[in-house]
């Protein structure tokens, strides 16, 4: 374990804050909450400060709630006035929580289609009748990269793209602003495109499985029509930013894109199996059948015929699963222990008007996730929207999926240093991109996504859930 | 030996780069860039020196398990068809560069190789991309490497 | 009975024949049979079957045998008493032979019928034909013996002519290799000249240019610290590895902000007084103009050098070949051990080389040639010692003659090869990469030997093998 001095102060100031709850004794939290605000102290922190890697946190947060707040865990063996403990089995089934598994699903289908060269093959395909117009051809990678990273992980997606857009780069002209759009029109795109779907990436999957503990179901069409034409608006204007601001010299640039889609048996099968998962997800209303149910079929399907081979299994992602995992058992603590709601209740909301709140919410989503991963930035706020919601402190119309659904679609909208998100980190790595170029128009762009989102929370959203 | 520290000058950003005169200084440079902790990427190796010759040294570097995983490519106008295979068969040479050589045919050569050993021994492929093969290094990054979080 | 000298009627030839010409008269059948006999007459043809057979009573007959070539050979020339195509005769065969008159004069032409009749009708004549006709068999058997004899002579002669022919020919065999090879090597010595004339110039022009570069170099003020750096890159030392990895490691601490690695290596490679400008000019000028200016200066520096060699190279070459003449000359042959030995220079890289070239007087030799000596040792040597070792020349004189010595450190020579080692066409090179055609020792050989000289080798005592060549001192060219 290679840990640095930086890293060691990190932990040091984690394992204090996680100590020091359980000699204050906070007049209006439960005891189980002191415990609950412990955890999430040094889980807020070891999250923040990364002096290990953010899956191991999570787990940790799994382990410290089994250990310290379950019923089969030390101190809260009974139910009590303030605080009836969850069974030792609500945290740990976190990792097979159905949005895991769909989560799951969703990876399994993606490699597959990587191994079988399906996203570059469609990729070239569909960059085809974009021509060759400088500004078409943005657009068309954006809208490729957007569709593609709603289905697949935002970084393949933008990995991919770069074997893409590297030979185009490479035919232009050094001193050409267009080099510069189209390097930055990649992780831009990758970043929105992955909220349009459930599966898109992963701070949707803490949305989702918050809801779910709250009883609320969302189906993935569902989320596509609320999430869709936000993605849509979002990403046009998206586009014409980076054509404002990276203004093209040329008129033209030589493409050539050639696809080639594999034949052979299966290859084809995948084809079959990820065309009608994607089926199966959309078409929810007509059959009933929840898509984290649908997710098992791609995953069965490919492991029965070797396509997804142990190997293939051993290489999923699945720290990215335990790092939601993680965050929705800290979401579960934080609720039933009521230290969410102590931490609402001493802020009078009802002061503020909804228009307000979400904007609070969305623009500590942006912030935050633009220094934090994503995923982790969702988990911290949801729990506190949510609870936000349910003490109906915030009065009416405060709707407990509309608030989430703010903080995780604002949660994407990182879009203004490397750090922000794997993909901005591999469009800066080409060194096409400087860091400015990603703050500016970044920037633009998380104010205009805050725009979208408030608007659509207040318009929109409220329709489609009622 | 100037000409081709001169050519190789760019990747220096990341890829120091140390020369020797004979096999025997090579082994003591060797020795000290892996007493200092860091991993050699490449060694390119003329075959006609005092004493023991390239092909020999390379075989030497890919028994020993702390240079075997190392790209070895050789320099040279002089070897002869059997030195050549032995060093293809027993020294797992990745490439001949004949001598005289131009500055891009090298510049690539080495490209190609220390884009191959980041891939195959580097965990963190987004350091390089600037000075390595950034479409080789995206594509492994697709298939393998990264994840969202 | 007396036998002492054989049977003499049935030597007495002449006898008999007078008995038969006698019978013909006597006999007008017999007359019949007469036949004149025409000078250039063919009797009778090879292959044919013959009918008559013929007594020869006055005149010669010739018979020949044509070859299946074509070609006649003389057989035998029969005289009178002789009986022509007798062997036809009697076993009823074709004849064996052509018969051409030779001589004219008279036959009797017999059927084998008339003959039995005759014989039959005449005893009297059966006694003196049944002589001549063992007379005729004797005659033949004794000339059978004569031939064999003859043949078999001529046989050995044949074959030891045979023998020598193919000597001969092997002989001409080497001399004719020899020749191509001075061929090739003529042939290479007009290509090399032809080279060398041509790199002359741009090598003249190099060094030209060099040298101006110095000079508007030199025309920016003198004292200004670039021109100095400039100075000081000119007369830049090289630096080995070592040195600058250690300098290099100095250069890091000293000036911890510079991150171009090739800046470090740079710096390196300057001396202290250089490092001392560069620390007193730092502000005035930027580090990299800095060091480009000490850089220029050890380019040109290197450009020198290059050219420079490029033209001695050239030097040497031409006068290694002395291609301009091909005869003798009054010169010092140390020159040419020189020029040799810089022309091999690449060959020599790694090989230890000791020079003892003590004063010898001038003598008239062909350098040329002699070149190609030294260089077939030399080369040779450093093949025996697998181009790592020791290679040591030396020359000196007494009154009479040169004496020039080279020796190796390799595995000398075996000794049971040493005797044979200046023959032509022995080579113990036919392996691989490494043919030779075995003529090198001996072309050489053949030049030290029309210089008047000698050539020896031996193996010394302490390993290796040492080649000895005298050349008498002459003056006379």
């Amino acid at each position: 374990m290679k840990t640095n001095s930086k890293d060691l102060v990190s932990i040091l100031i984690g394992v204090i804050g996680f100590i020091i709850p359980f000699f204050l004794n906070i007049p209006g939290l439960s005891e189980a909450g002191h415990v609950a605000l412990s955890i999430f102290i040094i889980a807020a922190l070891f999250w923040m400060l990364e002096p290990v890697p953010i899956y191991a946190t999570s787990i940790m947060v799994i382990l410290l709630q089994v250990f310290f707040l379950s019923k089969q865990g030390v101190l809260f063996p009974e139910v009590t006035a303030e605080y009836s403990p969850d069974s030792y089995t609500e945290f740990m089934g976190t990792l097979a929580n159905p949005i895991i598994i769909l989560f799951l699903g969703g990876f399994v289908l993606a490699d597959a289609a990587v191994k079988y060269d399906l996203d570059k093959n469609l990729t070239r395909i569909l960059l085809k009748p974009f021509g060759s117009n400088p500004k078409f051809i943005i657009l068309g990678l954006m809208v490729v990269t957007a569709l593609l990273s709603a289905f697949m992980s935002n970084t393949a997606t933008t990995a991919m793209m770069m074997t893409v857009i590297l030979p185009i780069i490479a035919k232009t002209e050094a001193s050409d602003p267009l080099r510069i759009g189209i390097a930055l029109s990649i992780p831009f795109a990758a970043n929105i495109g992955g909220i349009a779907t459930p599966i898109g990436t992963p701070p949707n999957a803490v949305v989702i499985g918050a809801l779910s503990n709250q009883g609320i179901d969302i189906a993935f069409t569902e989320w596509m029509i609320l999430a869709g034409p936000l993605v849509v608006v979002v990403l046009f204007f998206t586009w014409l930013v980076i054509l404002r601001m990276f203004k093209p010299e040329t008129d033209t640039i030589p493409t050539d894109f050639e696809g080639k889609f594999q034949k052979n048996a299966s290859a084809i099968l995948v084809y079959v199996i990820f065309g009608a998962t994607v089926l199966l997800w959309v078409t929810e209303s007509l059959h009933g059948i929840g898509s984290s149910i649908i997710a098992l079929i791609p995953v069965t399907v490919l492991a029965l015929t070797g396509i997804l081979d142990k190997d293939g299994i051993r290489q999923l992602p699945w720290e990215v699963l335990w790092l939601v995992a993680g965050g929705i058992s800290l979401g579960i603590s934080m609720e039933s222990t009521g230290l969410a709601e102590w931490i609402i209740t001493n802020i009078e909301w009802s002061i503020f008007s909804p228009v307000f709140m979400i904007i609070v919410f969305s623009l500590m989503a942006i912030v935050m996730s633009n220094f934090l991963s994503n995923t982790v930035s969702a988990t911290l706020l949801i729990p506190l929207a949510l609870s936000l919601a349910t003490s109906g402190a915030a009065g009416e119309g405060f709707s407990l999926v509309l608030i989430s659904l703010v903080i995780g679609v604002s949660a994407s909208l990182a879009m203004m240093l490397p750090i922000s998100t794997p993909p901005n980190a591999i469009a800066i790595s080409t060194g096409t991109v400087k860091a400015k170029h990603m703050t500016r128009s970044g920037f633009v762009v998380g104010i205009f996504g805050l725009l979208m989102v408030t608007l659509y929370a207040l318009f929109y959203w409220p329709i489609i859930l009622n | 030996m100037d000409a081709l520290v001169k050519d190789l000058e760019n990747f220096e950003k990341i890829f120091p780069v140390e020369t020797a005169n004979d096999t025997t200084e090579a082994m003591n440079v060797i020795d000290y860039i892996l007493d200092h902790g860091h991993k050699i990427g490449l060694v390119l190796c003329d075959h006609v020196l005092p004493g023991k010759n390239g092909v020999d040294l390379l075989i030497e570097l890919q028994k020993d398990e702390a240079t075997a995983k190392s790209k070895k490519v050789l320099v040279t106008g002089q070897a002869g068809h059997e030195d050549t295979i032995l060093a293809i068969n027993k020294a797992d040479l990745d490439h001949y560069v004949a001598k005289p050589w131009t500055e891009q045919e090298l510049q690539e050569v080495v490209r190609d190789q220390l884009t191959d050993y980041v891939i195959e021994n580097e965990k963190n492929l987004l350091a390089y991309m600037q000075i390595l093969d950034a479409e080789k290094l995206s594509e492994e990054m697709r298939k393998h490497k990264m994840t969202d979080h | 009975m007396n036998n002492h000298q054989g049977i003499s009627w049935l030597n007495d030839t002449q006898a008999i024949l007078k008995f038969i010409h006698k019978l013909i008269l006597e006999l007008p059948e017999l007359k019949d049979r007469l036949m004149d006999l025409n000078e250039g007459d063919l009797l009778f043809s090879q292959g044919d079957p013959l009918e008559h057979m013929y007594l020869i009573l006055e005149g010669n007959i010739t018979l020949t045998r044509t070859q299946p070539d074509e070609s006649e050979v003389k057989l035998i020339t029969l005289g009178p008493g002789s009986f022509a195509g007798l062997i036809a005769f009697t076993t009823g065969e074709p004849t064996l032979t052509s018969g051409r008159i030779s001589q004219k004069g008279q036959a009797l032409k017999m059927r084998p019928q008339q003959f039995e009749q005759y014989l039959n009708d005449h005893p009297r004549l059966k006694h003196p034909l049944q002589q001549l006709m063992l007379n005729n068999m004797i005659r033949r058997y004794k000339s059978n013996l004569r031939l064999q004899t003859r043949t078999h002579l001529l046989s050995k002669e044949l074959n030891k002519e045979r023998n020598d022919l193919k000597k001969a020919y092997a002989q001409l065999e080497q001399t004719h290799q020899m020749l191509v090879h001075q061929e090739k090597m003529a042939t290479l010595g007009e290509l090399v000249s032809g080279f060398a004339h041509e790199v002359n110039n741009p090598a003249s022009a190099l060094m030209r240019a060099a040298e101006n570069l110095i000079e508007i170099y030199s025309k920016f003020e003198s004292s200004h610290y670039s021109y100095k750096l400039f100075k000081l890159g000119l007369n830049a030392q090289p630096v080995d590895s070592n040195t600058q990895r250690e300098r290099m490691l100095m250069i890091e601490k000293r000036y911890p902000w510079i991150h171009e690695r090739s800046s470090v290596r740079k710096l390196a490679h300057m001396s202290d007084e250089a490092l001392k400008l560069i620390d007193e000019n730092r502000k005035k000028g930027e580090m990299d103009t800095l060091i480009n200016h000490y850089e220029a200066g050890k380019m040109i520096h290197n450009i020198r050098i290059a050219s420079n060699r490029i033209v001695n190279l050239v030097k040497s070459l031409k006068s290694y070949s002395r291609q301009d003449q091909n005869k003798e000359e009054y010169a010092d042959i140390r020159d040419g051990i020189q020029d040799t030995i810089l022309v091999l220079s690449n060959r020599l890289k790694f090989i230890d080389l000791d020079l003892k070239l003590h004063d010898i007087p001038r003598t008239c030799a062909n350098v040329g040639d002699l070149n190609q000596v030294w260089t077939n040792i030399i080369v040779n040597a450093c093949d025996a010692m697998k181009d790592q070792g020791a290679l040591r020349i030396s020359t000196e004189s007494n009154d009479e003659s040169i004496l020039v010595r080279i020796s190796d450190s390799g595995p000398g020579i075996p000794e049971n090869i040493l005797p044979r080692i200046f023959e032509p066409n022995f080579t113990t090179k036919n392996q691989g990469a490494e043919f030779g055609l075995g003529l090198g020792l001996a072309i050489s050989s053949e030049i030290i030997g029309q210089a008047g000289g000698e050539i020896d080798v031996t193996n010394k005592t302490g390993g290796g093998a040492e080649f000895s060549i005298s050349i008498p001192i002459r003056d006379d060219c």
